[in-house]
């Protein structure tokens, strides 16, 4: 859906999975990240943006599940040397209602009540940026995980619009933006009916204790299974 | 914004000099209607309406108080705040869609009101573009590939959903400002907290 220029520098994500379809992913793309429960994919979402943190860039994470203090936490470990102003979260499983916070190592923390709220989510995701910014991140990467989490709060065609809107955000803003998605949680069509919401998608399975990836519509035609 | 019928809106303003000043500026391409308070705004607000430019501070019903019935009777209007001073909150969190210091310039105005229609036109294409692409989903489930082949309906299918998606890409610059970004989202409606 873009139309950006050439010259931006592409996002090289083979680091964490080798797939010549992922050696230069356009800036402003967004990536469905499709899976089976426990087959790593929040692991997977959460290594592209610790790649991009390692060369300086900003991060921004939306999670649906865990705590705040617990996506820090688990993220200090993956990148050594973290600079914390340049990573966000949106937290929505605050205790309260919204408001926001910054850690005393400087990460922006925005707190909702509910994955439902979708407003504030983008209020979330806006204020996140508007930091990453100031502490002189202009883009980086996104991670939502996940979902399948919103889809129990709201309905396919509300979760569709999300991620157009935000593909389209990201898209401007020359963000890559990482979504993850359970896909034994739904059903075939809500996820073949999501999935036309972004450029690329990652899916993964296990194969008798192996996890495999495979490669769809980011270069040319869907890449074979891989382990990884 | 149905067929050919111009865009509507509604000035709430209690002082008539700067309510009638708005109405001179936007009458050539809009259908202006007026109301002197909350009240009779609200009384006003029907399913035409479009965008509404509601004056802060008023004697009787606040600016808040409007935006939060307008938001109650779900109408899916444009709501934008005038205020005289600027403001010190944050009118994403407060729900108002934009606003405008006063004096407000006559290009200040057409601006905003042309942004916020333009955020309706968005919505519409979003909603059409999503029950498209529900509908191509539901053929590629039911037929084969080489049922789909030979299956006009689907062929223009797949060029409308392009065409859409041109379309949405266009409007509102694809989303490049973070007020068009929330708002954008608000229109996909929240879920009530319990």
């Amino acid at each position: 859906m873009s139309k950006k220029s050439d010259s931006e520098a592409m996002y090289d994500l083979t680091d964490v999975l080798d797939f010549e379809a992922l050696s230069a992913v356009r800036p402003g793309s967004s990536i469905l990240v499709s899976g089976p429960a426990m087959t790593g994919k929040d692991e997977l979402a959460m290594e592209i943006l610790a790649d991009g943190s390692d060369n300086g860039e900003g991060a921004i994470v939306v999670t649906t599940g865990e705590h705040a203090e617990d996506v820090i936490t688990d993220y200090r470990d993956r990148v050594p040397g973290l600079d914390e102003s340049l990573l966000g979260v949106v937290d929505c499983r605050g205790e309260s209602g919204r408001d926001s916070e910054y850690t005393p190592a400087g990460s922006f923390v925005y707190h909702l009540s509910s994955p439902g709220e979708i407003t504030g989510m983008g209020i979330g995701i806006t204020k996140c940026m508007e930091n990453l910014a100031n502490n002189g991140a202009d883009s980086g990467r996104f991670a939502l995980d996940s979902l399948s989490t919103i889809l129990t709060y709201t309905d396919k065609k509300t979760v569709f619009k999300l991620c157009h809107i935000l593909s389209s955000r990201f898209d401007t803003a020359g963000y890559l933006g990482v979504l993850t998605i359970d896909s034994a949680a739904h059903d075939e069509q809500t996820l073949q009916v999501i999935k036309q919401a972004f450029d690329g998608m990652i899916e993964i399975r296990e194969n008798d204790g192996t996890r495999e990836a495979r490669v769809l519509g980011l270069a040319g035609k869907p890449t074979d299974w891989q382990e990884f | 914004m149905t067929g050919s019928e111009r865009p509507v809106v509604l000035i709430v303003e209690d002082e008539p000099d700067v309510a009638e000043t708005y109405k001179l500026w936007l009458t050539d391409e809009y259908d202006v209607r007026m109301a002197e308070d909350g009240d009779e705004g609200l009384a006003q607000l029907d399913e035409r309406v479009d965008v509404v430019l509601l004056d802060r501070m008023m004697p009787g019903l606040s600016g808040d108080e409007v935006l939060e019935r307008i938001r109650e009777r779900g109408l899916d209007c444009r709501v934008a705040m005038v205020t005289a001073v600027e403001p010190d909150f944050d009118i994403l969190e407060m729900g108002f869609d934009a606003y405008l210091c006063k004096p407000v310039r006559s290009e200040q105005l057409h601006d905003t009101v042309s942004n916020l229609l333009e955020r309706s036109t968005y919505d519409d294409l979003l909603q059409e573009y999503y029950a498209l692409v529900e509908k191509r989903a539901t053929l590629e489930a039911t037929k084969s590939s080489a049922e789909l082949t030979d299956n006009e309906e689907y062929h223009r299918l797949q060029d409308r959903v392009e065409e859409l998606g041109d379309d949405l890409s266009e409007t509102l610059g694809g989303i490049e400002d973070d007020e068009d970004f929330i708002a954008t989202l608000r229109g996909l409606g929240d879920v009530e907290e319990e």
